[in-house]
């Protein structure tokens, strides 16, 4: 049923609408101010762009997203497509587990990861993925849970396997593309989580692009809100990105069989 | 379209239980090569559960499975080389109907060209070679289930199991892709399991129906022995309408129903000479009777059924209701509330159990 919208609604719409893209433009306006503040610019972009460390950060920061990405979903897909499919009664203690960094602050983590890791990881800034993989867990769970729901998963898996595939086979080829929009959510997620993660990294000792911004941006307060509106703008255009790449896929194919 | 000549399949003993419930109890099934056995049965009989084992998706508490002479039992449902349609929709959402259909070669490693021929020589044979590149969710019902029955087939399977394939199908649909089933199955010459609750899908299909009751393969048997000379008495009354109709045994082998003699099968379950002898309506044929008498009826009602007009009456002598399949035309000279007699036409009949 369409939900038809009435005068009250518009206006609701519109509050939360300004309430999110105020501080958006504020952020965007200030970014653009120049010769103290006297005129618009990119004057500050330029400056953070040849700051010691933006790109190795910046690379830095990505390669932890993608690793994190990686890691939550070879760990998350086949476990939750197990409790979907035969491990009904491990669930509740699996969602349970995934719930738990929710609750547990992120400085118990930073203490857990120096006393428990292996040093070989602790030697490593790539500890920081298996730490964000651990925090990432409450938000990866509930959107591939939520897509495998919306699926008929055992019928699909018992088709797949009936015609010959292996397990691997199946999940690949497809359980994962039947859930792509709940994977993509997962991967969004562990990829934002990770490009915003600043705790972990300061009290690790570990520089990331968070780390980077804060030591930059102590002297330059215009410099500080161009490089978060970078970083906000980026983060965005990576989401479009993974977003977007499935409806390519799906638009082209309906324009094949047209 | 090449035909196989099809593998012999030999269900031996197969019992499975789940906790307490004995799913299946003891099934045995011989299937010839490029037969098709259909396994009959109200829900909860076990014809899924006995499909789903030699499909290797559920395990068996006992017995054991060969396919071309090759026990299977524990080969694992990958390795057991069938194709398997299911009840509900089973295309995967992110394929196109040609993808469906190569998708059991992609994963045996069949090169493209290969696959693509392949699916498109099966997108044909089931009528769908122009939806070859839709997805799942632009094709029918019907549609899918025609690309489900070319996946499986494409990979040329051992059997081919089929799960009541036309159970989410509308009654026209049905009907066609019953036909079309049946037209393929023959076609490629695949030892097919069709699992069923409809009794005309199963008679329709079939070269053997095989009737199940609690687990347990009550008869297996051409679909008109099943019919007309149904094994016993739940076979007789699962398959078909059936009368219980008041008689007395005058021999070990013959009763007298409604003053006539017919021979029986059987026994009475109590002892007692007076049974209840199960008589098809279409075995029963009506006279307009003069007077009432104890071996007349009382028209009570007409359900209109096309070609057939299927009449209840009340016997006088116990009320007992008795239905009569009559041609429509036929059934006009019966008015509600007429005196008739009825006149049995088989001349053999079981006693109710």
């Amino acid at each position: 049923m369409k939900l038809k919208l009435r005068p009250a609604h518009y206006l609701i719409l519109l509050g939360g609408a300004l309430f999110f893209v105020f501080p958006l433009m504020a952020a965007v306006e200030f970014s653009l101010r120049t010769n103290q503040g006297k005129s618009y610019g990119l004057a500050n972009y330029r400056w953070f762009l040849h700051q010691d460390g933006f790109r190795p950060n910046l690379f830095m920061s990505f390669k932890l997203a993608a690793l994190t990405a990686v890691l939550v979903l070879a760990l998350m897909v086949p476990t939750v497509v197990y409790t979907h499919l035969g491990g009904a009664k491990w669930r509740r203690l699996i969602e349970f587990i995934c719930l738990v960094p929710l609750v547990v602050p992120v400085v118990s983590f930073a203490i857990g990861a120096i006393t428990a890791m292996p040093t070989i990881f602790q030697s490593s800034p790539y500890e920081l993925s298996f730490l964000y993989v651990i925090i990432s867990l409450p938000y990866t769970y509930r959107a591939l849970d939520v897509g495998l729901s919306s699926i008929p998963l055992t019928t699909l898996v018992e088709a797949s396997r009936s015609i010959g595939a292996s397990s691997r086979h199946t999940l690949q080829f497809v359980v994962v593309p039947s859930i792509r929009s709940a994977v993509n959510g997962a991967i969004f997620l562990a990829i934002a989580l990770s490009l915003g993660e600043f705790t972990l990294a300061v009290l690790l000792h570990w520089d990331t692009f968070p780390t980077w911004i804060n030591n930059v941006s102590q002297d330059n307060v215009l410099g500080a809100i161009s490089l978060s509106v970078f970083a906000l703008f980026g983060a965005i255009f990576i989401v479009l990105i993974v977003a977007l790449a499935p409806n390519i896929r799906k638009s082209e194919k309906i324009e094949e069989s047209a | 379209m090449k035909s196989s000549s099809g593998i012999a399949v030999h269900l031996d003993g197969l019992t499975k239980r789940f906790g307490s419930l004995v799913a299946l109890n003891n099934f045995s099934l011989d299937i010839a090569p490029a037969e098709l056995v259909a396994l009959l049965g109200p829900s909860g009989c076990g014809k899924t559960t006995a499909l789903r084992i030699l499909g290797g998706l559920d395990v068996p508490t006992e017995g054991r499975i060969v396919v071309g002479g090759q026990e299977i039992s524990h080969i694992s449902a990958n390795k057991r080389n069938m194709g398997m349609v299911f009840q509900a929709y089973s295309l995967f959402p992110s394929m196109t109907a040609e993808e469906n259909v190569a998708y059991g070669l992609r994963v045996r490693g069949v090169n493209t060209a290969k696959r693509a021929s392949r699916a498109k020589e099966l997108l044909e044979l089931v009528g769908l070679s122009t939806h070859a590149k839709h997805l799942p969710n632009q094709l029918s019902g019907g549609q899918q289930q025609r690309v489900a029955l070319a996946r499986a087939l494409a990979i040329e399977p051992s059997v081919l199991l089929l799960d009541e394939p036309l159970s989410a199908l509308d009654a026209k649909v049905r009907t066609q892709l019953r036909d079309e089933i049946k037209r393929i199955q023959r076609e490629v010459g695949t030892t097919t399991l069709f699992v069923t609750h409809d009794q005309e899908e199963a008679m329709a299909i079939a070269d053997r129906v095989g009737v199940m009751s609690a687990g347990n393969l009550e008869q297996c048997a051409p679909p008109a022995d099943v019919y007309l000379n149904p094994i016993n008495v739940k076979v007789a009354k699962f398959v078909g309408a059936m009368n219980a109709l008041p008689g007395i045994l005058t021999s070990a082998t013959t009763a007298d129903v409604l003053g006539q003699s017919i021979r029986v099968r059987g026994e009475s379950p109590n002892g007692s000479k007076e049974v209840r002898i199960l008589i098809r309506p279409e075995q029963l044929g009506l006279h307009l009777a003069a007077e009432a008498s104890e071996h007349t009826a009382t028209i009570t009602g007409h359900s209109f059924l096309g070609p057939l007009t299927r009449i209840t009456a009340r016997l006088n002598r116990d009320q007992t209701n008795l239905f009569v399949a009559l041609p429509s035309a036929q059934a006009m000279n019966f008015p509600i509330a007429a005196s008739v007699a009825v006149v049995i036409t088989a001349d053999h009949a079981l006693i109710e159990g």
